[in-house]
């Protein structure tokens, strides 16, 4: 393998790989803002310029091919004044509005600025500004804010499916837009939030909420669907704000669709159901763990059919499994949770970015242990339903029940009509598991918050059944 | 007057037609290259020495031994005539006079590089010259010279003419390529340089119209010919000179590389300076150079010479100023070209030209400070050589010459508080 030379030491590379390529393999810190290992390389934003040697001018690392015997600086006077001086260009415009700003403090303009900046400007010039359109209801942008590193016209043009970002203008008044001012389309355009270097795009869902230094940041795994993306939830005071992609580039690479990324309402709803709750005279009543789990008791009775969402852990589902062979005697088990998706092979890619028509994270675990779709066959006399809070619900359950139908999970006051007994249960926030994605991935997940309410685990549930 | 090649036919309002231009010669160049292998054909530029005219300077030849024999994809030949540097008005000339000299050349090359489709890229403020363009091609169509069959030798070669914007970044070979393609007109990155991967994907050559106009004679009279007018070892041939400004006799001037000087140029040819002023400055190739003072323009009118005389001879379009106006003036002006012209995808060249256009401004309206001068420089050093494409470098370079040569009237300016000569 053929060998340059970064800062004094060796480094080995595949041919065609770049400066920068080899650089963030080994750990050697160099600056960028338009380099994105996602996206074409454009060697605009002049950040990440380094030394050569033998070369006259500065390279951009990003687009120069390490060569072997290649002998580059990424440390030495000369880059470090190229990056002042690029810091300082791409400032004078910039309105430097961090205390009112979202990016701030995971802006890459603010890190960059505090490690190669000028503490001052020399800049007395008057600062452009943009008046700026509405980019639709994901994204605010503020173009004032914007250091044109044009990440988000290569992200919207390779990998959000949509030709529909531009520079409009020239030169100084380049004004980076959506085509003809018109809102995304691209189910993907929080990720444009992510990948700006700067405050110019963020989420409207998190504008305002929580200075993002406040937030605790849990590893955890998409439930949106069964392609399993990996997350980060990021949560204070027991309440989840946003969830951002985390890299696994056999699964999501770096990207969350939008409808994952806003799978988080239902869990602060103010209609779920955190306290155990009886149907007394028609209506939802609050109870106690222990009298609500007695009046389940009581009215799952006779032929009970078990239904288990597919928006539970490999764990909950085992526990169901046992739970129903050894206190439902000859209950029958079936798996619900998206519409027409009975097995695992109904499961199909629904663009060719990410997102798949199971709209549950662990069909293919469900159907791993065992369990069968259901398909609206055959008389009870109760059901017993789990759920986690994504899987979408039977709404003709009473067709085929005659008798009660008991709740065990998480649960809305809209959707619960015919349930006699709810016992509140965690979204996968809440808990620890595993789940299965579509190529038959076993990914496991961390617990993000404490139970809201009195909310309980399918384990304590369990144990107070019997 | 010495021969003259590209500039034969100017003023001559007959000349245009393909009639008149094969009654004097026109098109055997063509017919001789037809008969010659393409290696033999690239060989033969070699020889001449021939350096492109657009402003970088760079061997023909050489350029065009860049072009892979064998390629998947269709190559290109394009002929650049997005004439746009200030001070340059040659091109124009020659499409107005000599469309075809410019159009034999371009067939000729893509014979060479094996190239069945050309471009002529002209800029969008040629409104006229790009009906003369079409009305050439129409006629070489219907004379055989271009199409499927030309001059029945079985090559096949089909030739566009493709109206610019109205952007000076589009002369950028690689800008040229992406507004070609129907994208925006930013420079691309390099490597891969257009010779392996150009318009559409293809291997493309880039050529100026000056450039491809004096491909027919180096074909007929032969490349040591050529070379031989070029007083210069590695600078063959001739030059049109864009002489304007205060000089008496501005215009365009034809002479065999390296054969006059700069002076000689503006005193003995152009007649001196205008009401018999004195002469203050000169920008020798286009207003991207770096400006000279009086005592510096005893340099030879070629590439290399002006370039060790720390300016270039860039596009030739020679600026000629006299005492009567404010270097201050001239240099906000100039910088006001580049900042309107800045494609904007690069930080130092987007943020920068701007910058220093609104310093200049600050310093000729007399708002300027002590300070203000190093500020320049160092907003244009901290341009120079760091951008994307040589936009950049074009803007910087005359801003650093002129605060370094006219630093008096600079600081005039400031402590003055306006401008001396308002």
């Amino acid at each position: 393998m053929p060998k340059c030379i970064i800062d004094g030491k060796e480094y080995e590379f595949k041919p065609g790989e770049t400066i920068i390529q080899v650089a963030d393999r080994n750990n050697i810190d160099i600056p960028r803002f338009c380099y994105h290992p996602a996206l074409t390389v454009v060697a605009q934003c002049r950040m990440c310029a380094v030394e050569v040697e033998k070369m006259p001018k500065m390279q951009t690392a990003c687009s120069t091919p390490a060569a072997d015997g290649m002998v580059v600086h990424t440390a030495s006077e000369k880059v470090k004044s190229m990056r002042a001086s690029v810091m300082e260009f791409t400032l004078i415009n910039h309105p430097l509005d961090c205390p009112i700003c979202d990016e701030a403090g995971e802006c890459t303009l603010q890190d960059y600025s505090y490690g190669y900046g000028a503490p001052d400007s020399r800049y007395e010039e008057e600062r452009r500004t943009f008046i700026d359109l509405d980019m639709g209801p994901v994204i605010k942008k503020n173009m004032n804010r914007c250091i044109h590193c044009t990440r988000c016209i290569r992200f919207c043009d390779e990998v959000g499916g949509f030709r529909e970002m531009v520079a409009l203008k020239r030169g100084n008044w380049t004004e980076i837009t959506t085509v003809d001012g018109k809102p995304l389309e691209t189910e993907y355009a929080g990720n444009l939030a992510d990948i700006c270097p700067t405050g110019s795009l963020t989420l409207k869902d998190f504008r305002f909420k929580k200075r993002s230094w406040f937030l605790t940041r849990a590893k955890s795994i998409c439930e949106g669907c069964s392609q399993g993306c990996n997350i980060e939830v990021h949560h204070e005071n027991n309440t989840v704000f946003r969830l951002t992609p985390r890299e696994n580039m056999d699964i999501n690479k770096w990207w969350l669709c939008d409808e994952g990324r806003f799978n988080i309402k239902y869990i602060h709803s103010p209609t779920r159901v955190v306290e155990p709750a009886v149907r007394q005279d028609k209506t939802l009543t609050l109870s106690d763990w222990y009298s609500a789990v007695a009046e389940a008791k009581e009215k799952v009775h006779g032929k009970t059919l078990v239904l288990v969402a597919t928006d539970l852990t490999l764990e909950e589902m085992k526990a169901i499994q046992e739970f129903a062979s050894s206190k439902l005697n000859g209950a029958a088990i079936y798996h619900f949770g998206t519409e027409g998706h009975t097995k695992a092979s109904d499961d199909k890619p629904e663009d060719n970015i990410l997102r798949r028509t199971n709209k549950t994270s662990n069909l293919h675990g469900a159907e791993k242990l065992g369990l069968k779709g259901w398909d609206g066959q055959g008389k009870f006399d109760s059901a017993i339903v789990f759920r986690g809070g994504r899987a979408q619900l039977p709404t003709d359950l009473n067709k085929y029940v005659s008798g009660s139908i008991v709740g065990v999970g998480v649960f809305h006051e809209e959707t619960v009509d015919g349930y006699s007994v709810i016992l509140p249960g965690l979204s996968y926030v809440e808990k620890s598991g595993t789940v299965v994605n579509w190529q038959g991935k076993e990914q496991k997940f961390r617990k993000a918050l404490e139970p809201i309410g009195q909310s309980r685990s399918l384990v304590d549930v369990f144990a107070l059944w019997s | 007057m010495s021969e003259l090649i590209v500039s034969k036919f100017f003023y001559n309002k007959e000349a245009a037609p393909l009639e008149y231009y094969r009654k004097h010669g026109g098109y055997e160049a063509l017919k001789k290259a037809l008969s010659m292998k393409p290696e033999d054909i690239i060989a033969e530029v070699k020889k001449s020495n021939l350096r492109g005219r657009g402003g970088a300077g760079f061997p023909t030849g050489m350029k065009w031994g860049f072009i892979p024999k064998e390629s998947k994809v269709p190559k290109y030949l394009v002929c650049n005539a997005d004439e746009s540097e200030p001070g340059t008005f040659k091109d124009r000339a020659i499409i107005t006079y000599s469309p075809h000299m410019m159009i034999e050349g371009m067939i000729i090359g893509s014979l060479a590089i094996g190239a069945e489709t050309s471009y002529i890229y002209i800029r969008g403020e040629y409104v006229r010259e790009a009906e003369y363009l079409e009305k050439a091609l129409e006629e070489a169509y219907d004379a055989g010279l271009l199409g499927k069959n030309i001059l029945g030798s079985g090559f096949k070669h089909n030739m566009y003419v493709h109206r610019g914007a109205g952007a000076y970044i589009c002369g950028e070979e690689t800008g040229l390529l992406n507004s070609l393609e129907g994208k925006r007109g930013e420079p691309r990155v390099k490597p891969p340089f257009p010779a392996i991967k150009g318009a559409f994907g293809g291997p493309t050559i880039v050529n100026n119209v000056e450039t491809l106009a004096n491909i027919p004679a180096i074909l007929n009279k032969g490349g040591e010919w050529f070379a031989k007018l070029g007083k210069l070892p590695n600078s063959g041939g001739t030059r049109l000179y864009c002489v304007s400004g205060h000089v008496n006799k501005p215009g365009l001037y034809e002479f065999p590389c390296a054969s006059v000087t700069l002076r000689e140029l503006i005193y003995d040819h152009c007649g001196g300076i205008r009401n018999n002023r004195k002469l203050k400055a000169v920008i020798p190739g286009g207003s991207s150079a770096p400006v000279l003072l009086p005592h510096e323009i005893d340099i030879p009118l070629d590439i290399d010479p002006m370039a060790k005389a720390g300016s270039m001879l860039g596009s030739a379009g020679v600026i000629v100023i006299d005492d009567t106006w404010c270097a201050v003036k001239a240099i906000k002006r100039i910088t006001h070209f580049y900042a309107h012209e800045s494609c904007g995808q690069c930080t130092p060249c987007r943020e920068g030209c701007r910058w220093m256009e609104d310093v200049l401004h600050r310093i000729e309206d007399g708002h300027g400070k002590a300070s203000d001068m190093d500020l320049l420089l160092n907003v244009a050093d901290n341009i120079n050589g760091k951008t994307l494409c040589a936009l950049g470098d074009a803007a910087a370079g005359p801003v650093m010459s002129f605060v370094k040569k006219f630093r008096q009237e600079f600081e005039d300016h400031i402590k003055g508080g306006k401008c001396p000569s308002a």
